[in-house]
């Protein structure tokens, strides 16, 4: 029987509860939207006691189904003020899931402002105070987890920028190798996390796959019909365990949609110099890796290991987007610097699309050069060392660029855009506007479709079918991480429908009863009409789904063009919800 | 005479001999899939194709000048 945990940081008490009435077969961001939006006040600060943090793993999640080990994370947004979901791959979700643990839940605030850990086990979940981790980064702290626990614990953690209960917090999980290098990263909820006192959630998994299939053998065909659909498509079983994430930077850039110094251009001249080729050849060249698994039972492999011209670890990846923020963002094109920096976001607990953005935004207002990448780490370490200028960092671009009066500052609903403009690709323009999440590549991922030809091809510089295209791929989206499925599934499923009627299959047979395509379309539907429920009890109205002004007005090169998606267009996306 | 710049991407660069471009005189209205096919690269691991920076495909015909770039089937975050 599954059980969801109520860890009540107020009194210190834990309570396990069955998963009451509508929560049951819903996991990921299914469940944690629906708590959040059935029992946290709209109005609540993020930072208060009223606002709940919900840990998930997916509903496919220690199944056996291939990359099904992403955990969610859902709470009101410090950084947004929406309801928010940000998930993250490492090794968390799989050994919650081992337990037989659908959610925990952190609910209040101590009230003696004390530090905190959490021990998971087959025993529960118990309290333990946690003193002396506080302030710690989160490779030493996570790293004393290991030498007390042992190498098979999972951890979730907070950094400084957690403690600090900054805007811009993530919330790290471990990877294979049991570093803190897999985040979930967008929104901030690594503050909340410290509002409510935890440093650090150790899990001491079960061994074994707990979750049971309904039909275990029609599950098994499914299973291995959804691998070979994932082994067949050349991007999950070349292009990405090759090249990573950032085999992306040369096509966006060719595009015309690489986001160049704040947003001022489509195209960095120094993209060569940062793209996923020359990081392959790097990282081989010093005996790195690549084509490495961020969880187990994820045959994609797209993460790799950095290091230096020693050989020395210095971080995962880095990702595409993480490289985009720190370099063609802030017109850096050192490839060791930006993989240093995605050390110290680690290490800091920081959202690296958000810090990579909101340097940029630092150069815009002057306080350092575009292309200093040494300004850049300096930035960080004022982080580090807690000065007020290091509080603005780690508080997003929003507030950063407020604070010094810049007015081109690329944020919906208070959150960074990522790596792609919206001018040069208006599809993601839609997305960004109109997600509940904020301005989300993820959420609604429209570049496969208008740039990579991935499920049909859309035109990226007109504004004809964005908001079709977005909209599909929000609502695709949300059932997809109900499941813990890694979002790169969503290439094979695009194109190949094996893919989708296997991922159903796996539905069906959990459940022990038919699962069809219309029923995911179903599920991704009242995922999204309860989030934009909550927002619009937390005040959200149509003005809150548009670009900054700048986006409509200002020409991006090479194509100069601007967003043309009309904004009686953009307010049609949810037209599904009543 | 006419010239365009290609440009290759990831595994498509073993064609070139790990070069990220090259540069070749055309006879205009030549096609991107001629050119292709002129440095070995299969066509069939083309998936995008760009020309000065707009979607293209294999039948468009060059003029010279144009900056080509290509890629095979190529995603990530």
């Amino acid at each position: 029987m599954p059980v969801i945990y109520r860890v009540n940081m107020s009194d210190l008490s834990v309570r396990a509860e069955e998963p009451r009435e509508g929560y049951g077969e819903l996991g990921g961001r299914g469940l944690t939207s629906a708590i959040v939006a059935g029992e946290v006040p709209p109005s609540c600060h993020p930072l208060s006691a009223e606002n709940k943090l919900v840990l998930a793993p997916g509903s496919l999640t220690a199944s056996g189904a291939p990359c099904a080990g992403r955990l969610s994370a859902g709470a009101k947004s410090p950084l947004t003020g929406t309801i928010k979901e940000s998930n993250s791959g490492g090794t968390a979700a799989m050994a919650l899931a081992s337990l037989g643990i659908h959610a925990i839940v952190l609910e209040g605030k101590p009230r003696d402002n004390r530090l905190y850990r959490l021990i998971v086990n087959r025993d529960g979940v118990k309290i333990e105070p946690a003193e002396t981790l506080g302030g710690l980064g989160n490779y030493e702290s996570v790293g004393r987890q290991f030498e007390q626990f042992g190498e098979r614990i999972a951890c979730i953690s907070i950094g400084p920028a957690g403690e600090m209960r900054a805007a811009a917090a993530s919330i790290a999980v471990t990877d294979v190798e049991g570093r803190p290098t897999r985040h979930c990263g967008r929104g901030g909820l690594g503050a909340v996390m410290g509002s409510k006192g935890v440093k650090v959630i150790v899990v001491e998994p079960a061994a074994g796959e707990r979750l049971k299939a309904a039909d275990p053998a029609a599950f098994k065909a499914a299973v291995r019909k959804f691998a070979e659909a994932l082994q067949k498509h050349p991007l999950t079983s070349q292009t990405l365990p090759t090249y990573g994430t950032n085999a992306l930077a040369n096509v966006i850039n060719a595009a015309g949609a690489y986001p160049t110094r704040n947003f001022s251009e489509g195209q960095f001249e120094g993209t060569e110099a940062i793209s996923g080729e020359r990081q392959h050849d790097v990282i081989l060249q010093r005996d790195g890796v690549i084509a490495h698994a961020c969880h187990r039972g994820c045959t994609i492999r797209c993460s790799r290991i950095y290091v230096d011209e020693q050989g020395q670890y210095v971080t995962k990846g880095p990702e595409y987007e993480t490289i985009w923020a720190h370099g063609a963002d802030c017109g850096i094109d050192d490839l060791d610097a930006i993989a240093q920096m995605d050390r110290l976001d680690d290490d800091l607990g920081l959202d690296t699309i958000e810090t990579g953005a909101t340097i940029a935004v630092a150069m815009e207002a002057g306080i350092l050069h575009f292309g200093d990448a040494r300004g850049a780490i300096r930035l960080l370490e004022e982080v580090q060392k807690g000065t007020p200028l290091g509080r603005l960092v780690a508080s997003g671009a929003a507030v950063l660029g407020k604070a010094y009066g810049v007015s081109r500052i690329p944020v919906v609903k208070g959150q960074s855009m990522p790596a792609y403009d919206p001018r040069a690709v208006q599809g993601i323009g839609v997305t960004y506007a109109t997600s509940t999440m904020g301005a989300d590549h993820t959420a609604g991922y429209a570049i496969a479709a208008n740039v990579l030809g991935v499920g049909g091809r859309v035109d990226p510089l007109k504004p004809e079918g964005q908001v079709e295209l977005s909209r599909n791929l929000q609502i695709a989206t949300a059932a997809i991480d109900s499941a813990g499925l890694c979002l790169f599934v969503a290439f094979a499923v695009l194109d190949d429908p094996s893919a989708l009627a296997a991922i159903c299959e796996m539905f069906a047979a959990l459940r022990g009863r038919p699962f069809t395509g219309d029923d995911l379309v179903a599920l991704g539907k009242s995922i999204l009409a309860c989030e934009r429920r909550f927002n619009a009890a937390a005040g959200f109205t149509a003005a809150d789904d548009r670009l900054p002004d700048f986006f409509t007005q200002e020409k991006l090169a090479p194509h100069n063009v601007t967003f043309t998606v009309p904004d009686e267009e953009l307010d049609k996306v949810f037209d599904f919800v009543a | 005479m006419a010239r365009v710049k290609v440009s290759l991407f990831a595994a498509l660069r073993v064609s070139i001999g790990g070069k990220p471009s090259v540069e070749l005189e055309i006879e205009p209205g030549e096609t991107v899939g001629d050119v292709l096919d002129r440095l070995g690269v299969p066509a069939d691991q083309t998936r995008i194709i760009f020309v000065n920076s707009r979607h293209a495909g294999l039948a468009d015909p060059l003029q010279g000048g144009e900056q080509v770039a290509v890629f095979p089937a190529i995603g990530g975050g």
